[in-house]
């Protein structure tokens, strides 16, 4: 039996990884990717604890978000292609039309 | 049995009015058949009950409406009359209509608007309730509107549509008032009604006039007064009138001189007890009445176009009926029969002149007394029935004016005996004018030398019948009605719980005694003061009228009949006389109106309100938001349009909402413990 302690660290660390490449990252499919790393800590975090204590609960939150992640990532690369299809580019940096 | 169909009256020239609106262009003469055959209705009806109920019946219906008001129709004698004299003229109009108004494109709508007109002036006559009355009357006021601005494209009938509106519109805010005013002091009674009775409805309103306070019962009578003012055109509000002849001659002859104007006359005479039971209330529309009829006579005389003459000379007369009305304080209900005798053959007489007027237009194409000039010689059966209408009008011996003017003259000369002359010396030297402007205009019309290059042809027979119809009515219709109109109307208020004398304390009239007498007795023999009167007038009082009416037809063939002129008239005044000018320009009515009044007075003050918007109310909201733009300016900034930034933003703001519930939470169980 791996401690809890364990998987709330690898969360952790996943979730500041995501963090950080979210921050500093230009491109968009990484920033899709940053967030995926935020959405699956959570994920961990969820399964962990229901596995601690004998409930079932988290882990159908568990799935819940994943299916949310799902659906996340197929309009966030819908996105990323019709800004490719616009701007021929999806560094964000120079996608700001919107700004003042 | 017609009496059941009474709703038909106004039913079938509304009907004509939607069939004219949307089928009328594709009918021949855009529907005007339609209009004609809905008033012919509208008078058969009428005449049936007449004839029904002649002389000793009235017909009354009601129905339930919403609240404590109701629709109603009240046909008594006084409503009877003027539902005769306004569908027969009206068709006869219309009849002609369809000659004048031949070939014009917008026909349909001209005989739609006149179908809505006729409905609406019918539909106040027969009103049960002053409520259903003020309703019809706003309609009529509407339909005036639409009609004189009928030719809309021309600025000039725009602008006479435009102020005949809002003229009329002051009279009518006064008598919405007076509604008012007069349903509060109704209300505070605490009257026990019967079912099927409202408080508006005239037989409840004339079963508790003696029971409202005096001073209450002036305002009332003040507030119908004003708006009788600005239907009839009385002074002050009688400016519209003369401006309104922009509209087609027919509308002139219909709204301006048979019917609408008559509203206001019928509205004093149908509410006659409340004014009678008003201290003062008689008083006003004495002096209301008798000095429009000099004013506007006045100005008859100088008018150059011939259709502004006759609406002067409405004017005028229309302030005989009023004042017919108002001298009513000394003779009593009997005024109510001289006044609506002398409206109706008024109607005849003027209805004639405006389309005698209208027939001369069309075929000379002027308005312009000073370009006709021997027009007789081309339309003989116009000048002849005109000629019958401006005997009528100037009071000749024997002609229905004669009869129902002379009448007025001489109620006001009892009057001047019981209260005050005035009334009657105004009345007299109206009565001199008013022959003097009508033969002015007929002698330059069809008699002299042409003087200028008009249309010579006579009118056709759809518009000379209507004319010949009319002129049998202005000859005959005075001598032929005289005796049996005064019964008729004089019985009027005795369907109704009335006590004139109680009222007459109210008033403070103090009736002759003689003539207490006499009227108690025309209540039992019913109409015996004809004779009555002539023996406590004197001889030259009775002759007078006659002298006035031959003298003032010789004064204006002296100045204007070829054959025995003597004079001419700018010998007499050169064109720099200042009498003359105040004359032509209608007393600087429309310097004082207009140009100081509305120009200045209200322009300006107009002007400097506008300032006050501009600088302060609309200074200040823009300042507000323009600091509110810059400041914006300065935050949109945030906006960089950078992913990176407004990921950070929301990190840190993740992070200052923990820790901010983190000490909140902290700061909760110190507390709890």
């Amino acid at each position: 039996m791996i401690p809890l302690e364990l998987y709330i660290l690898l969360a952790s660390a996943m979730f500041t990884i995501g963090l950080y490449g979210l921050v500093t990252q230009k491109n968009g499919i990484k920033l899709m990717m940053c967030i995926e790393l935020l959405l699956n800590s959570a994920n961990i975090n969820l399964v962990a604890f229901s596995a601690s204590q004998p409930n079932v609960n988290g882990q159908v939150f568990a799935l819940f978000s994943i299916a949310l992640a799902a659906a996340e990532a197929g309009v966030g690369f819908a996105i990323l292609i019709a800004l490719y299809r616009l701007y021929g580019t999806i560094d964000l940096d120079n996608i700001n039309a919107m700004r003042w | 049995m017609y009496a059941d169909y009474a709703y038909l009256i106004v039913a079938l020239p509304v009907l004509a009015f939607l069939l004219c609106l949307f089928l009328g262009w594709h009918l021949p003469r855009g529907g005007g058949f339609i209009t004609v055959l809905a008033t012919l209705g509208a008078f058969i009806v009428s005449l049936g009950i007449f004839l029904e109920t002649y002389p000793h019946e009235i017909v009354h219906q009601s129905m339930h409406w919403f609240a404590e008001f109701n629709v109603g129709i009240l046909i008594d004698p006084l409503a009877l009359v003027m539902l005769l004299m306004v569908s027969f003229v009206v068709t006869l109009i219309h009849i002609y209509g369809n000659g004048y108004m031949n070939g014009d494109p917008g026909a349909a709508r001209y005989f739609a608007e006149a179908a809505l007109f006729s409905a609406a002036m019918l539909g106040l006559v027969f009103a049960d309730n002053l409520l259903q009355l003020f309703i019809f009357w706003e309609l009529v006021g509407l339909c005036s509107y639409l009609l004189i601005g009928f030719w809309y494209r021309k600025p000039s009938a725009a602008a006479a549509a435009k102020k005949a509106f809002l003229t009329t519109r002051v009279g009518d805010v006064l008598f919405l008032a007076g509604i008012i005013l007069l349903y509060n002091n109704l209300a505070s009674l605490n009257i026990a009604l019967k079912p099927g009775e409202y408080l508006l409805q005239f037989p409840v309103i004339y079963a508790n006039i003696a029971a409202i306070p005096g001073d209450q019962l002036t305002l009332i009578a003040l507030g119908l007064l004003g708006g009788a003012v600005g239907k009839s055109g009385q002074f002050p509000l009688h400016v519209w009138l003369p401006d309104a002849m922009e509209g087609p001659t027919t509308v002139s002859a219909m709204i301006h001189a048979a019917t609408m104007v008559t509203a206001g006359v019928y509205l004093v005479a149908r509410m006659f007890p409340l004014f009678y039971a008003a201290p003062h209330g008689l008083t006003a529309v004495a002096a209301v009445g008798a000095f429009t009829a000099l004013f506007a006579a006045t100005m008859g005389l100088t008018a150059f176009d011939i259709k502004r003459v006759l609406a002067f000379s409405t004017v005028s007369q229309l302030g005989f009926m009023m004042a017919g009305l108002g001298v009513g304080a000394a003779v009593g209900a009997m005024a109510v029969g001289v006044s609506m005798f002398h409206l109706i053959g008024h109607s005849f007489f003027k209805a004639l002149l405006f389309l005698c007027a209208g027939s001369v237009i069309h075929a000379v194409n002027t308005n312009d007394l000073r370009e006709m000039g021997g027009v007789g010689k081309y339309m003989k059966w116009t000048m002849y029935t005109m000629l019958i209408g401006s005997l009528s009008l100037a009071g000749f011996p024997m002609f229905t004016g004669f009869f129902t003017k002379d009448e007025i003259i001489m109620i006001a000369y009892e009057y001047g005996t019981m209260i005050n002359f005035l009334p009657y010396i105004f009345l007299v030297v109206a009565a001199v004018l008013t022959a003097i402007y009508t033969f002015r205009m007929w002698f330059s019309v069809f008699t002299g030398k042409e003087r200028s290059n008009y249309g010579k042809h006579e009118s056709p027979w759809v518009m000379l019948g209507p004319l010949v119809i009319l002129a049998v009515f202005a000859a005959g219709f005075g001598i032929a009605t005289q005796t049996d109109f005064y019964e008729y109307l004089d019985s009027n208020f005795e369907h109704y719980d009335l006590d004139f004398a109680e009222l007459g304390i109210i008033g403070g009239h103090v009736l002759e005694e003689g003539h207490g007498a006499a009227q108690e007795e025309h209540a039992a023999a019913e109409g015996e003061h004809a004779g009555e009167e002539e023996h406590h007038l004197p001889w030259y009082i009775h002759y007078l009228p006659i002298v006035i009416a031959i003298g003032g037809i010789l004064i204006a063939g002296l100045f204007y009949w070829d054959k025995i002129k003597k004079f001419d008239p700018s010998q007499v005044t050169g064109d720099k006389d200042p009498l003359r000018q105040t004359l032509l320009k209608g007393y600087y009515q429309h310097e004082i109106l207009t140009g100081w009044f509305a120009e200045t007075l209200v322009y300006g003050t107009a002007l400097i309100c506008n300032m006050i918007d501009i600088k302060l109310v609309d200074g200040w909201l823009n300042w507000l938001s323009s600091w509110v733009m810059g400041f914006a300016q300065h935050v949109r900034k945030v906006q960089t349009g950078i992913v990176q930034n407004y990921v950070t933003a929301l990190v840190l703001g993740v992070v200052v909402l923990v820790v901010v519930i983190a000490l909140a939470m902290k700061a909760m169980e110190v507390g709890l413990v």
